[in-house]
């Protein structure tokens, strides 16, 4: 079984956004670059673990992105990942980012693709599902554990209020989050290998995107908090009702 | 033309944030001199869907099929098209949830449409259809251009208030041929939590940190959770400790939540624990470090220790339900 | 004393007498992918298994550190410089730097990551034969053994020869018996493999010894109450006719206080990197607190009197870094040049660390002040929060302390700088009596006003780090002259001294790294970096010029001192700069970047 793990490079979680050229781009000086943690805690990880189980046979990974994204593909090989591509192409348009996936998945077959549940940097959470469109495959998103036995998938999802157990015939495309499997760190044997597995560099077809970021915004600053007593709880409770309308 | 708006419901009954969904899309319709048509799925009452008319729609398009009870995306995806088809539509509204995310996309592929996925405001038409959206967990803002003729907006859930109107949708049935693969998805067991509230879209949030010393100090929490009729969560640390259900977990990393009102006790405020509820209408923040960086993301500030002022609020409470 | 020498034969202590290019040293910003990976996997690693549970550390939970340590070995990283056949990964000394430096920032955990992988397994590996490496390296690169060291005695620390434990043959000459008591043994409580050192019968010297927990005649006392590292485990170590077999004595009978000696070379060098880790992350958690805290409504990292605090940690931090790395690589090149002339890895690697012995003994000296300064101002920034232990500078500030004491004190290592240094010169090693002279020399001629020299972006601080080696060998040549034999016990003088040769030596790293760094990325990047460079060289002119006037006034006398003591100002000044403006400029980048960014 081939697994496709699809990963994102974002700026860090501790990462503070600031703009530049007019508020039309975000500055990555000192922006400290990672893999896309859902992608990485969960997708891969869980994907290693089948493969660990001898269920998986092959992991690759598919990144769209220039080639300053290669550090971080190279950290996912050295978790594991057995080769990687990268698609040569700077893309923020969700569908573009998928038409591009899905060209190359559909030119290898996969019999699962995994990604994360959203990226942390445009945080649509649509481009796994877009790649199963484009591939005309069935699609679980928010995946919370992930079975696989006699090429069916046996997966937990997130639903609303709750959880429920989805069962459906590989190939399929799922997001994954919390609960799918448990972060790792690269270990010394892994990076060590991670230099000797293929990242092969691929140009990107003509495609067109369908969006446009045009300009950034930072949120307004608070304006400041109201500091309340811890006696005064029923000057809290009145301020949520009659100023700030939530209760 | 009409917009077409995706319209879910909860065993028959539809909730607040398809509402919104359905009056989103008239607003939008209103200003493009179009109709907002919502296409509604599964088994219903037909009043349910008339009153539609009361946020906006002019009319349903209802699929009768029994198995879209349970999602099975490209179905509705299917749904969406024909509806689409036969009211000629250049934009769908869904809305930026889980379903949402698993049908919209799709849709999206099937009409080469430009997507945005958790719409802010009504499209800026003067500028192209321009859309703000959040991103990066909340740091920041997009405004995203929609450059493709069919487009598709994903509106994010809780953004705008609910206005009545009067008003009474015509209710159609559309039908549709379902190739059997639509249904290839088969849901083996749900699990739905009961008697709580659902953290995702829950208005009201009570959560604990690192400053709740333990798990044994939850049950003040609860109280006061119970008390407003909250939704339980908690930070990162704590679910890492197991002292919470990690489904409980917001932040960057766990669950993205924008209620109306949102109470932080013992949680300090990191970076990361912001991104995932700054989208609050209103934060409460209760610690007993005057210095916690959450202060400054707050409304509405308590110093104090959480064991003492916890009681106390949920009393407080109680006293304003008793006298409303 | 001008010749620039590319060949890259440079050995230890040659700083004092020679010009380095900087296109010879190494600089931390030249870490290439994999470096930084593992670098980032030790990030990691302290963030997800250490600092959430520092506390529960600290109060030493049964299992929790050698649990850690599990952890570390799994991912590799209790075996970077390990040799492959022997299960470790055969990476260069300056990646276990890398690395060292990395979990640095680990408070007691460092300690014991230290104590393993340099104390507890160099040893065996530098100086065991085949069989004793094949049986104890694989299991302690794994981290499925866990080493410690046995050297310091209730009665005998920085004195490490005079130890009182012995060794006895037993009637059939089967095993040693070894009877004794060490003292402040790291990692005692959960280690498997003991190096002991203890003397033969009446040997002169000591003799090395590899002593399993479970030999007989072993025994641990309970835990040290320390100030700080509290979750280090820390115990004396008692052999009572303890049976250790003849096949454990580690090298050859009396080897053994070479072993310590070199043993504490690597280890002196290393705690340069574990200490200038440590800094960094004190430094992060500083610019933060100081980003958040507010007073008079504004934050105080607005304030000057905040900023110069948060820029000197940086200065002194990235000063020190300078002189880690330049001497790893130098370490590092000695060993493969002595490899390449025929001599065995491991010999190549002692020799080569003993080359640089000196380097050693100032980069332990420095780094470890540079991090007592950091931790210090930490609490500071801190304000009342910084004396409370609910915060966690208490621990940082409490953690430091001791690397001012281990691994031969501060004292004893600026002892051993002056006197390396010296002994080299009189074996013919060194040559500081010719460079000397000329300093004699250009002292009773006209001084040298203008600088034919065209000025360059470092002509200045070449032209003061030149000076402050005449002011060096000036005192020097003049001490030796005056106090001969003498000089040994005046140790007052001696600190004086080291003081000047740390400072030069680190002057003259940075310098040399702030020069390769503009020529790799440019002026325009490197502002901070050259702004370090400049305030961090004209501190040092003054810290020189004040050690070495105190050493003159103490020994020299008349028309002679007078004539030092203008030679000495001469060799110490240094133009003005607007030090306030430069130290707010390097603040700027930290409160904006929020962390140790240089």
């Amino acid at each position: 079984m081939k697994i496709l793990i699809c990963i994102s490079q974002v700026p860090d979680t501790s990462t503070k956004i600031v703009l530049k050229d007019n508020n039309t781009l975000v500055n990555s000086q000192g922006v400290t670059f990672v893999i896309n943690p859902y992608d990485e805690w969960y997708a891969l990880v869980r994907a290693l673990e089948l493969k660990e189980s001898g269920i998986a046979n092959e992991i690759h990974l598919v990144t769209v992105g220039k080639a300053d994204t290669e550090p971080i593909i190279r950290k996912a090989l050295a978790l594991g990942g057995d080769q990687a591509v990268r698609i040569d192409a700077d893309s923020n348009d969700p569908y573009l980012t998928a038409f591009y996936i899905a060209e190359y998945a559909k030119s290898i077959g996969y019999d699962l693709i995994l990604c994360g549940k959203e990226s942390i940097d445009y945080n649509n959470g649509i481009v796994g599902a877009m790649v199963a469109a484009l591939l005309d495959i069935d699609y679980i998103g928010f995946a919370a554990g992930i079975q696989i036995e006699n090429n069916v998938a046996v997966v937990k999802r997130e639903i609303e209020g709750g959880e429920e157990t989805d069962i459906c015939n590989l190939p399929l495309v799922i997001s994954c989050q919390k609960g799918v499997a448990e972060a790792r760190i690269p270990n010394m044997r892994g990076i060590m290998a991670a230099r000797t597995r293929p990242l092969n560099v691929i140009a990107p077809s003509v495609q067109s995107p369908v969006t446009a970021i045009l300009s950034y915004e930072l949120p307004p600053a608070k304006a400041g908090v109201k500091i309340i007593k811890p006696e005064n709880m029923d000057e809290l409770v009145n301020l949520l009702h009659t100023e700030a309308k939530v209760i | 033309m009409s917009v077409i708006v995706l319209v879910e419901h909860d065993g028959g009954v539809i909730k607040k944030k398809n509402l919104e969904a359905v009056q989103y899309a008239a607003g939008i319709a209103q200003k493009t001199g179009e109709t907002a048509t919502a296409v509604v799925l599964g088994t219903i009452g037909a009043a349910e869907m008339e009153n539609l008319g009361q946020y906006g729609a002019q009319k349903v398009l209802h699929v009768d099929d029994a198995r879209l009870n349970d999602l099975h995306a490209p179905a509705y995806a299917r749904a969406l098209l024909a509806a689409v088809q036969k009211e000629g539509s250049k934009l769908i509204v869904t809305l930026n949830d889980i379903n949402g995310r698993a049908v919209a996309p799709r849709v999206a592929v099937q009409l080469n449409a430009g997507v945005v996925a958790g719409a802010l405001i009504y499209p800026d038409l003067e500028n192209g259809f321009v859309i703000k959206k959040s991103v990066f967990s909340g740091k920041a803002f997009a405004n995203v251009n929609i450059t493709s003729d069919v487009k598709v907006i994903m509106l994010m859930p809780n953004t705008f208030p609910l206005n009545k109107v009067d008003g009474k949708a015509v209710v159609e049935k559309l039908a549709v041929n379902f190739e059997e693969k639509v249904f290839n998805v088969k849901v083996k067991e749900v699990n739905k939590v009961t008697g709580e509230i659902a953290l995702a879209d829950a208005g009201l949030v009570v959560s604990g940190g690192r400053g709740m010393k333990g798990p044994e100090n939850w049950g003040l929490i609860e109280d006061l959770a119970k008390e407003l009729g909250a939704a339980t969560a908690c930070s990162r640390p704590v679910a890492d400790a197991h002292w919470r259900p990690h489904h409980e977990h917001v932040g960057q990393t766990g669950g993205a939540i924008r209620p109306d009102l949102y109470i932080a006790i013992g949680i300090s405020g990191a970076i990361q624990h912001l991104a995932g509820v700054n989208g609050s209408k209103t934060i409460v923040v209760i610690n007993n470090d005057p210095e916690a960086p959450f202060f400054k993301a707050a409304n509405y500030g308590v110093v104090g220790n959480a064991m003492d002022i916890l009681p106390s609020l949920t009393a407080a409470v109680k006293k304003f339900h008793q006298h409303k | 004393m001008n010749d620039i020498e590319s060949v890259k034969a440079i050995k230890g202590g040659e700083f004092l007498i020679r010009e380095t290019a900087a296109d010879s040293v190494f600089i931390p910003e030249e870490w290439n992918e994999e470096q930084l990976m593992i670098a980032e996997t030790c990030d990691n690693f302290l963030a997800q298994h250490v600092k959430p549970y520092l506390h529960r550390i600290d109060e030493q939970e049964e299992g929790l550190m050698s649990h850690l340590m599990d952890e570390a070995g799994a991912l590799g990283l209790l075996g970077i410089s390990v040799p492959e056949e022997y299960g470790g990964f055969g990476k260069d000394f300056k990646t276990s730097m890398l690395v060292t430096e990395k979990l640095g920032a680990g408070n007691s955990f460092s300690v014991a990551f230290s104590a393993h992988s340099g104390i507890g397994t160099l040893p065996i590996l530098y100086y065991g034969n085949d069989a004793q490496k094949q049986k104890y390296i694989p299991k302690l690169a794994s981290g499925e053994w866990k080493g410690a060291y046995c050297l310091t005695e209730p009665s005998s620390g920085s004195d490490a020869n005079s130890g009182k434990a012995r060794a006895k043959l037993s009637e059939d000459g089967k095993h040693y018996l070894i009877t004794g008591q060490k003292m402040w043994i790291t990692n005692a409580g959960f280690a498997d493999v003991f190096t002991v050192f203890a003397k033969i019968d009446n040997d002169e010297n000591l003799s090395a010894f590899i002593v399993e927990k479970d030999f007989e005649g072993l025994t641990l006392n309970s835990e040290e109450h320390k100030m700080g590292i509290k979750g280090s485990s820390t115990r004396q170590v008692f052999f009572n006719d303890c049976k250790v077999p003849v096949e454990n004595l580690l090298s050859d009978r009396q080897n053994g206080f070479k072993i310590a000696v070199n043993i504490l070379n690597i280890g002196r060098m290393k705690l340069g990197g574990g200490t200038v880790g440590a800094s960094k992350e004190v430094i992060g958690l500083a610019v933060r607190y100081a980003n958040e805290r507010e007073q008079f409504g504004r934050a105080i990292s607005k304030y000057g009197a905040i900023r110069y605090k948060l820029a000197q940690q940086a200065i002194l931090t990235y000063a020190s870094e300078s002189a880690v790395y330049r001497a790893s690589q130098n370490m590092e090149e000695a060993t493969e040049m002595l490899v390449a002339s025929g001599l065995n890895e491991t010999q190549a690697k002692l020799k080569g660390t003993e080359q640089f012995a000196i380097e050693a003994a100032i980069i332990k000296v420095h780094s470890s002040e540079t991090l007592d300064y950091v931790v210090d101002e930490g609490v500071q920034i801190y304000g009342g929060m910084g004396y409370s232990a609910e915060a966690p500078m208490d621990r940082a500030y409490r953690d430091s302390r001791i690397n001012r004491i281990f691994e031969g004190t501060n004292e004893i290592n600026r002892m051993l700088t002056v006197d390396m240094m010296l002994k080299r010169a009189l074996k013919g090693e060194l040559d500081l009596m010719g460079p000397a002279q000329k300093v004699a020399g250009e002292l009773m001629s006209i001084p040298d006003f203008g600088s034919a020299d065209e000025e360059t972006l470092f002509s200045k601080e070449k032209k003061y780090i030149a000076n402050f080696k005449k002011a060096i060998l000036m005192v020097a040549g003049a001490a030796v002259q005056k106090l001969m034999t003498q000089l040994g016990k005046e140790q007052e003088v001696l600190m004086n001294l080291a003081d000047m040769l740390i400072e030069l030596y680190v002057s003259e790293s940075l310098q040399l790294r702030v020069e390769k760094l503009v020529s790799m990325c440019g002026e325009d990047s490197c502002k901070e970096q050259l702004d370090i460079m400049r305030v961090y060289i004209n501190d040092a002119a003054e810290k020189i010029a004040k050690a070495g006037k105190e050493a003159l006034n103490y020994f020299a006398e008349g028309d002679e001192k007078r004539m030092m003591l203008m030679g000495l100002k001469r060799y110490t000044k240094t133009e003005d700069i607007n030090s306030t403006q430069a130290r707010r400029n390097i603040a700027a980048k930290l409160i904006t970047e929020e962390k140790y960014c240089f």
